[in-house]
């Protein structure tokens, strides 16, 4: 993107800000409610000059990691099983279909019991809420290979390992990269949740605690920093795809 | 010379001729137990790959274990080969990026590398557009004469039947049978307009009907 571009893409949440401090200093607004950005980025500061921020921060991307890694792993190989294997497509989608529209909040009750109050239950949680998109895309993604290539690479004398490895595995990465991400956003949605309702250390923690403190400006500190994973990841994957799919139109322009 | 056809689509003379005997027009005259590298397929909806690129399209066939004993000359063979279809400009371009000919021509391209006897041609023009597609008649013939394999081409337009073959073998479906086989010795490059070549189209267009 070019250097003019970024600059209009940032001019109106600079705005929104600047707004939102000039109302905050000439009194409009209540400080217990709405507190000044630059207290919150102030906050901020201390945040990370304590060390308190880092804490929070490794405590929940841990949990994220470990439960995105699972959900990933355990996703694509299930989802391509299913696609390839119709027995297995048969024996696990009742239970995807069943256990996906369970808010996975629901479970986290049982998830404390099962796996105490620390990481494990968590993990648990975004590795079971995060593993859904990765099936169902990477299901879609090894299906929708167009059939006349699996024919092409057989009639040019691939063996069926080969046109595994060079047919189903780049063909189904598209799909499995959306599922991936989609993977991603859910995990970081989790989290934030699951340690809002039962944890001691994390970023929602911290979003929590300040709010029962009442420690506004923290609350708003906390959301800006779960914001800027969101957004940065983000950028980041769609970085990865152009690297890892060159080739891929997401919509002919 | 008979060949019957059971009625399995529109598709049916090609898959009949890549998968059951072919004794008759097989040039080594041997039977042919199944589908093989010796008779490569080109279909009217290129199969190309879209994560490779066009010289990696070329180059997938002669990576694999099956065709790896042709010689290790590799790149050589993707270049020349993508030289052939004049597409040596765009070794590096993405099928999404390539036209419609020249997606065509790749997929002839991918189908040489592996230095088959004979070229399966399914209405390999009929999604072109008719600009393109007497172009692509004529690209078909250049290739035909640079590398001499014996091309099978079924089309359903009769002037390009016409144009193009060396022999004609006219079919009619329910039921599949071959109603005439015509040598066509007419000199290249023919026009629509030669006498002789509107006279055969019209004997054939009055036979097919």
């Amino acid at each position: 993107m070019s250097s003019r571009r970024w600059l209009y893409r940032l001019l109106s949440p600079l705005a929104a800000v600047l707004a939102w401090e000039a109302a905050a200093r000439l009194g409009w607004l209540t400080p217990l409610l709405f507190p000044a950005p630059s207290r919150a980025f102030a906050d901020l500061s201390v945040l990370i000059a304590s060390g308190y921020l880092w804490k929070a921060l490794s405590a929940s991307l841990y949990r994220v990691f470990c439960g995105f890694a699972i959900a990933t792993g355990v996703g694509v190989l299930l989802g391509a099983a299913m696609a390839r294997i119709q027995l297995l497509d048969e024996i696990i989608d009742p239970i995807v279909e069943i256990l996906r529209p369970i808010s996975p909040l629901a479970l986290f009750p049982l998830a404390i019991l099962w796996f105490g109050i620390g990481d494990g239950s968590k993990i648990f949680i975004i590795a079971l809420a995060a593993s859904f998109p990765v099936i169902l895309n990477t299901y879609a993604g090894v299906r929708d290979i167009d059939a006349n290539l699996f024919r092409a690479s057989r009639s040019l004398g691939a063996s069926e390992f080969e046109t595994f490895r060079g047919i189903v595995l780049p063909g189904c990465l598209p799909h499995v990269f959306t599922g991936i991400r989609l993977a991603w956003g859910i995990s970081l949605i989790v989290i934030i949740a699951a340690e809002m309702v039962g944890a001691t250390v994390g970023i929602g923690y911290m979003v929590l605690e300040a709010q029962q403190t009442f420690r506004t400006e923290r609350l708003f500190a906390g959301i800006f920093v779960i914001g800027l994973i969101g957004f940065a990841t983000d950028i980041g994957f769609r970085r990865l795809r152009r690297f890892l799919l060159p080739w891929y139109r997401e919509t002919e322009r | 010379m008979s060949l019957t056809f059971p009625g399995r689509g529109r598709r049916a003379p090609v898959e009949v001729l890549r998968d059951v005997n072919l004794a008759v027009l097989a040039s080594e005259n041997q039977p042919i137990a199944g589908p093989g590298r010796e008779r490569m397929m080109v279909f009217q909806q290129p199969a190309l790959f879209p994560w490779l690129t066009a010289a990696g399209n070329v180059r997938y066939g002669l990576r694999l274990r099956a065709n790896r004993a042709n010689g290790n000359a590799v790149d050589e063979t993707v270049a020349d080969i993508l030289r052939l279809v004049e597409l040596d400009g765009f070794a590096n371009y993405y099928p999404a990026d390539l036209s419609g000919g020249m997606r065509q021509r790749l997929e002839i391209a991918r189908a040489l590398a592996v230095d088959p006897q004979m070229l399966l041609m399914d209405e390999p023009l009929a999604a072109l557009d008719a600009l393109t597609r007497r172009k692509m008649q004529r690209e078909v013939l250049r290739i035909w004469q640079e590398t001499r394999k014996t091309i099978l081409f079924v089309t359903h337009d009769i002037d390009e039947a016409v144009l193009m073959a060396d022999r004609i073998v006219a079919m009619a479906h329910r039921p599949s049978r071959v109603l005439e086989v015509r040598p066509v010795e007419l000199p290249r490059p023919r026009q629509r307009e030669d006498r002789e070549v509107a006279a055969l189209v019209q004997h054939l267009s009055a036979l097919l009907e």
